[in-house]
């Protein structure tokens, strides 16, 4: 540009001066105002980019606190199965040290027979893409670093970066929950089995009924293949097979019996401790291991049944699974509660067996009582009869004293003759009055065989028969029919008719002292029953001795023949006496035969 | 002269007492008839030998225990019993206690009669010691206590002057006292007197 070139010139130089100027400037500004906006673009990019990068490590530092902090264990492994992370609770609940999991596979968390499962299982969900098992929350067996296995809830995720596969795993310690679930479920399989085993023991039952439904409680809800108990027979010390329930139902055969001390269900007993084993075909105590292995058994596991110190017996069952620590704690508690039980039981039937004992020593004392009644009425009859019996011989020997002296005046023999009738009339009702209630006494009359009242009367008469030496006969017809008659009444004239025997003996020397006793039915259908002795046998005509006060004893009272002839015929039967040759006499009598026994 | 003994009979059967009687009668006993215990004690028992012939069997009361009843009210009347039906311990208890005899009914007449009789002469020997023994009581207390005190010194065996020494008097005076004491005992010697004293003394204890 020249400054000095015409008005023109100048004026125009002037204005194209002045355009140039403000053309730059517009364009200063518009590039002042672009670089502004990019600044500003910059700026903005640049605070986007840092609130990014803060946003991006603010999250990594809070997945890392989630990481740290989380009570369960995270754990992160590549597709070699190998520990890439693993936060710090995974040390802890495995309790290995910060960081000695990581490069580490992660089938070292894990028991030995689930590792196999794992690396398999793994394989081939790499190669299909099938998972062997729920990613979502599944229950599995981990291992520590010590060995000890625990319960763990397991979750996974998967993530592919750059071409590889991580997975992430988030493993709970679900022990102490399945602790409770377990004592929980021990609890209530153990009331279930209390009670069915308190069920039982309140039946109206045998010991043996009560005994199988606490084996099949334990068939039904421990699971056991077969259970059985056995009872302790203390005189024998022999191991009783009493209930037996589920594969095995007998009581008989090779386990019937079991010798205290032998086997393992004598050892128990013996020994007083349970046996349990889990590991039949290892196991010495196991006698047969081929029929285990057959029958597919797995475990084993019996209770002594314990009174304090004492073994009542033995419960025991099979198992075609192991038995589980759960069932153990059952059977031990359950084990008590039978033999509790057991005793309890055994103390009824002995308190009701001294009861029946009770009762039949009673009506054997009834019976006794009733027999030597004859004893006590004997008494009564003599001082009854005395009284009249003495009157009249005090009359008697007051009129013959008068008339030794001459001195008997009609008028006074007369008196004493009257009270003599009187007296002898008085006597003798007296009699018919206790024959009255000898025969009236209420007579049970039942069917009988007459041969056991025999034998009652022997067995009632072994110590008088033993005393004097009596050697007894018997002849009893088999299979007679029965009669109809009072027992003890009958067993009362046997009684008789065999002391009568004996006494009729008792002096003598020269020959055996012998009684025969028989029974048969005679040609008119009636029973009879004769008693014969050796003994000195009677002169006098047979029917004497059935009156009243006839004796031939030294100390007799002369009553037995004649109550035993008036039972009998209360009996619609007959009572005879024959005098046998050289010696001895025979006393029968015949009954006639049940009513509803006749052909 | 002492009067005719008596036989109580207890029984509760009339016939029994009515021919014990009649029985009893003909050998010229006299005989009283009871039919319970409480009958007979009511009644004052006479002053003459008797016995009483029991029932052992009685409605209210065993006749043995009745025996020791009498035992207590000191009746020491000779008892023979009668029984219907008698045992050897029942027998062998009433003998202890003193019964002259155990008979069983019926018992022949002979026996009952000879019991009887033992028992009345049981019964007159008791009443004779006593009647004695009553006499020498009442012959005693007529004596004065100085004759009292010299018989009692003579009956221990001393002399005259002795007894004069020990009670402090004169031999003369024990003599007199001594000579009165023997009159009103009716001691025909001193032995006689001894015997008599031996007696009060015996019932003393």
């Amino acid at each position: 540009m020249r400054p000095h070139s015409g008005v023109r010139q100048e004026t125009q130089q002037v204005s194209e001066q002045s355009e140039r100027a403000s053309e730059l400037e517009r364009s200063v500004a518009r590039r002042t105002a672009e670089l502004a906006k990019a600044n500003e673009d910059l700026q903005k990019e640049v605070a986007s980019r840092r609130r990014v990068e803060e946003d991006l490590r603010s999250s990594e530092e809070r997945h890392r606190v989630v990481l740290e902090a989380a009570s369960d264990a995270i754990v992160t492994m590549d597709d070699h199965g190998v520990i890439v992370f693993a936060n710090p609770a995974t040390t802890r609940l495995f309790g290995y040290e910060p960081g000695e999991v990581v490069g580490k596979p992660l089938t070292i968390l894990m028991p030995q027979p689930m590792r196999e499962l794992h690396v398999n299982g793994y394989r081939r969900y790499l190669a299909t893409g099938n998972r062997h098992i729920n990613w979502h929350g599944t229950e599995l067996t981990a291992m520590s670093r010590d060995g000890r296995e625990f319960q763990v809830e397991v979750s996974f995720g998967e993530l592919s970066t750059d071409g590889h596969r991580l997975f992430t795993g988030f493993i709970r310690d679900i022990s102490q929950r399945k602790q409770a679930e377990q004592i929980q479920a021990t609890a209530q399989l153990l009331a279930a089995v209390r009670g069915d085993v308190s069920l039982a023991f309140g039946m109206e039952g045998s010991l043996e009924a009560i005994l199988h439904e606490c084996a099949e409680s334990m068939v039904r809800r421990l699971d056991a293949a077969f259970a059985r108990i056995w009872i302790l027979n203390r005189e024998t010390s022999m191991l009783e097979l009493r209930a037996s329930a589920g594969l095995y139902t007998h009581l008989n055969g090779a386990h019937a019996r079991i010798p205290m001390g032998t086997l393992k269900i004598g050892t128990i007993a013996k020994e007083q401790r349970p046996v349990l084993s889990n590991d039949l075909l290892n196991d010495p105590r196991i006698s047969d291991k081929a029929w285990a292995k057959n029958e597919g058994m797995a475990g084993f596991a019996g209770y002594p049944l314990l009174i304090g110190a004492r073994s009542l017996g033995v419960m025991a069952m099979f198992s075609r699974k192991p038995v589980t620590t759960q069932t153990i704690e059952v059977l031990a508690s359950v084990a008590d509660l039978i033999a509790q039980g057991i005793e309890r039981k055994r103390a009824e039937e002995e308190l009701r067996a001294t009861e029946r004992r009770l009762k039949e020593m009673e009506t054997e004392l009834a019976r006794v009582v009733r027999v030597t009644s004859m004893g006590e009425l004997a008494a009564s009859i003599a001082h009854e009869v005395n009284q009249p019996l003495t009157a009249i011989v005090n009359n008697g020997s007051a009129c013959l004293r008068l008339l030794a002296n001459r001195k008997l005046d009609p008028e006074t023999l007369r008196l004493a003759l009257d009270e003599i009738v009187a007296d002898g009339t008085r006597a003798s009702s007296i009699l018919s009055r206790i024959r009255a209630f000898i025969t009236k006494q209420t007579a049970e009359k039942t069917t009988l065989n007459v041969n056991e009242v025999i034998q009652e009367v022997l067995a009632l008469t072994g110590r008088e028969i033993q005393a004097h030496r009596v050697l007894i006969h018997q002849q009893l017809k088999p299979g007679l029919p029965p009669v109809l008659g009072d027992r003890v009444q009958l067993q009362q004239v046997l009684l008789n008719l065999i002391i009568n025997g004996i006494e009729a003996m008792a002096t003598l020397t020269d020959r055996p002292r012998s009684i025969f006793v028989s029974s048969q039915i005679n040609p008119i259908n009636r029973i009879q029953v004769a008693v014969r002795d050796s003994g000195t046998g009677f002169s006098s005509q047979p029917e004497q001795l059935f009156s009243p006060f006839y004796t031939t004893k030294e100390h007799g009272m002369g009553m037995g023949l004649s109550i035993s002839r008036s039972l009998i015929e209360s009996h619609g039967g007959q009572l005879q006496a024959v005098p046998l040759s050289p010696h001895g006499a025979e006393f029968s009598f015949t009954l006639p035969v049940a009513p509803e026994a006749e052909p | 002269m002492t009067p005719p003994p008596i036989v109580f009979v207890l029984d509760d059967d009339a016939s029994v007492r009515k021919s014990l009687t009649f029985l009893m009668t003909t050998i010229g006993l006299r005989v009283e008839a009871f039919s319970a215990p409480d009958e007979f004690l009511r009644k004052p028992l006479p002053d003459s030998p008797g016995c009483l012939v029991l029932d052992v069997r009685l409605p209210e009361l065993n006749g043995l225990d009745f025996q020791r009843e009498l035992a207590l009210r000191k009746i020491h009347i000779p008892i023979v019993f009668i029984t219907g039906y008698g045992d050897i311990p029942m027998s062998v208890r009433a003998m202890k206690d003193g019964a002259v005899e155990f008979l069983t009914k019926p018992f022949r007449d002979q026996d009952l009669l000879d019991a009887i009789h033992a028992a009345i002469e049981r019964d007159r020997a008791r009443r004779e010691r006593e009647q004695e023994l009553k006499g020498i009581q009442n012959r005693f207390e007529t004596l004065s206590s100085r004759e009292r005190e010299v018989a009692c010194l003579v009956v221990q065996g001393l002399l005259n002057k002795q007894i004069a020494d020990q009670l402090g008097t004169a031999e003369n005076t024990v003599k007199v006292h001594r000579s009165r004491a023997m009159t009103k005992m009716h001691a025909n010697s001193v032995a006689d007197l001894v015997r008599m004293v031996q007696k009060l003394n015996d019932t003393m204890k």
